[in-house]
């Protein structure tokens, strides 16, 4: 029986940046890997066949659209995922459920409400093509879900899912390369030895940590940042391509380019014109060090991973 | 008899050019100069984020203020320019308050509770 996943993502929308507020975006990596490619990743463990991913623009007709084609084409069951949360799903047993029950659709919810996850039949998106895209509209079972789901509405929740999983409360696994009991460090890092590492954390690739930093209490450096000397982050996300200056501290805060979201004070702060913290390129090419190694063994010693 | 130490209340200049920056700092050395153990309330009630370059100066008045035995407040920082002050810890220098007005009220409540413990904070005249 073949089955199709359509996972229907925001885009990048930081609207509410502009008006000072939660500037989540749904790109933003979790410890290497953004929500949307976990999704996937539990999708394709799942054995779907066809995957697609979706804006969920409503100008768009794609949502409805690829259902529509792929029940044309025979495709039995169609899980529809409107990314807004991160979820531990089991979707075996979700479709399990789905198959001995009466309902054309079955809704997942879980104690705050539904979670925007649908799995729908064949049939039900042939006979009401236009209701189908419209999560909710259909008469449907209830799936109830009690484990473990972070909504990734705002800031402090995507600091919350990175927290839980530094500290092993959920399921997700850092990218990289764990050099100690919680501490995850990508191969690309370099990470000078006089830099203090507190374990849960997590460093991302070709990342720069000088010397004098100190990072802890479950922070993550995410892909190609720099921390320059003697900065502390504490209780921080620092998100991909982030220059942070040195001999800052930094709590309970996210920091991406030039804009730093304080959680404690609730509060969004441009970095730049203070020269605090800047965007960054992405390096041309980043190769694992273990390639650089075997292409030239003449390269200088790496730095120390810090212990 | 004891005598309270002198207040001043001052607000960054608005621009940070040289000029602006020596007349401040002039303003302030003469202020402890003629002060026993002087405090300094700097109100950035008006600014809205505070600059690099006002940090610096801001730290510099702590400098010349803890020379002469004072203490230097900021009274009525935005939450912006809070987050600046703790990111760049000046903030651990500085006595905060959220206005001009806590800030003075707090330093005669400070003088009142030295007087009535019977051991002067500020020196006997």
């Amino acid at each position: 029986m073949e089955m199709g996943a359509l996972i229907v993502t925001a885009g990048d929308d930081v609207s509410n940046a502009a008006q000072g507020l939660s500037s989540y975006a749904p790109s933003w990596p979790v410890l290497g890997k953004s929500v949307l490619e976990r999704w996937m990743e539990m999708v394709r463990g799942l054995g779907v066949g066809r995957v697609s991913v979706v804006d969920r623009d409503p100008q768009e007709p794609n949502r409805v659209h690829t259902m529509f084609e792929w029940a044309k084409e025979g495709v039995e069951h169609i899980l529809l995922i409107v990314l807004g949360s991160y979820a531990e799903i089991d979707l075996l047993d979700l479709v399990r459920f789905h198959s001995e029950g009466q309902r054309q659709v079955t809704r997942v919810f879980d104690q705050q409400g539904p979670l925007g996850i649908s799995l729908l039949d064949r049939n039900c998106i042939l006979t009401n093509r236009e209701r189908a895209g419209q999560d909710g509209d259909l008469p449907s079972s209830r799936y109830d879900f009690l484990g473990y789901v972070v909504r990734l509405s705002s800031t402090v929740n995507y600091r919350r899912l990175v927290e839980d999983a530094l500290q092993g409360r959920c399921g997700i696994q850092p990218k990289g390369f764990q050099i100690r009991e919680r501490v995850w460090i990508d191969e690309t890092a370099h990470v000078n030895a006089a830099a203090q590492i507190h374990a849960p954390c997590y460093i991302g690739p070709a990342t720069k940590i000088k010397a004098g930093v100190a990072i802890r209490g479950c922070s993550s450096v995410e892909h190609d940042c720099e921390i320059d000397l003697g900065t502390t982050l504490d209780h921080t996300s620092v998100l991909p391509n982030t220059y942070v200056a040195p001999g800052l501290y930094f709590r309970e805060s996210v920091v991406d380019g030039t804009r730093l979201e304080h959680l404690a004070r609730g509060v969004a702060v441009d970095l730049g014109a203070a020269g605090l913290s800047a965007r960054i390129g992405t390096p041309a090419r980043r190769i694992p060090r273990s390639l650089k190694l075997a292409r030239n063994s003449e390269l200088p010693a790496p730095d120390a991973k810090a212990g | 008899m004891t005598t309270t130490a002198p207040v001043t209340v001052k607000r960054l200049p608005e621009s940070c050019d040289h000029a602006s920056r020596r007349f401040f700092l002039r303003e302030i050395k003469e202020f402890v100069d003629t002060s026993h153990r002087a405090r300094l309330i700097v109100d950035l009630s008006a600014v809205e984020q505070i600059s690099s370059q006002s940090i610096d100066l801001l730290l510099e008045c702590v400098g010349h203020v803890e020379s002469g035995d004072g203490e230097v407040s900021v009274a009525g920082a935005s939450p912006q320019t809070a987050v600046i002050l703790e990111l760049t810890q000046a903030a651990s220098v500085l006595n905060m308050f959220p206005s001009v007005l806590e800030a003075t009220n707090e330093y005669q409540l400070n003088d009142f509770d030295s007087r009535k413990q019977g051991y002067p904070r500020h020196r006997a005249a």
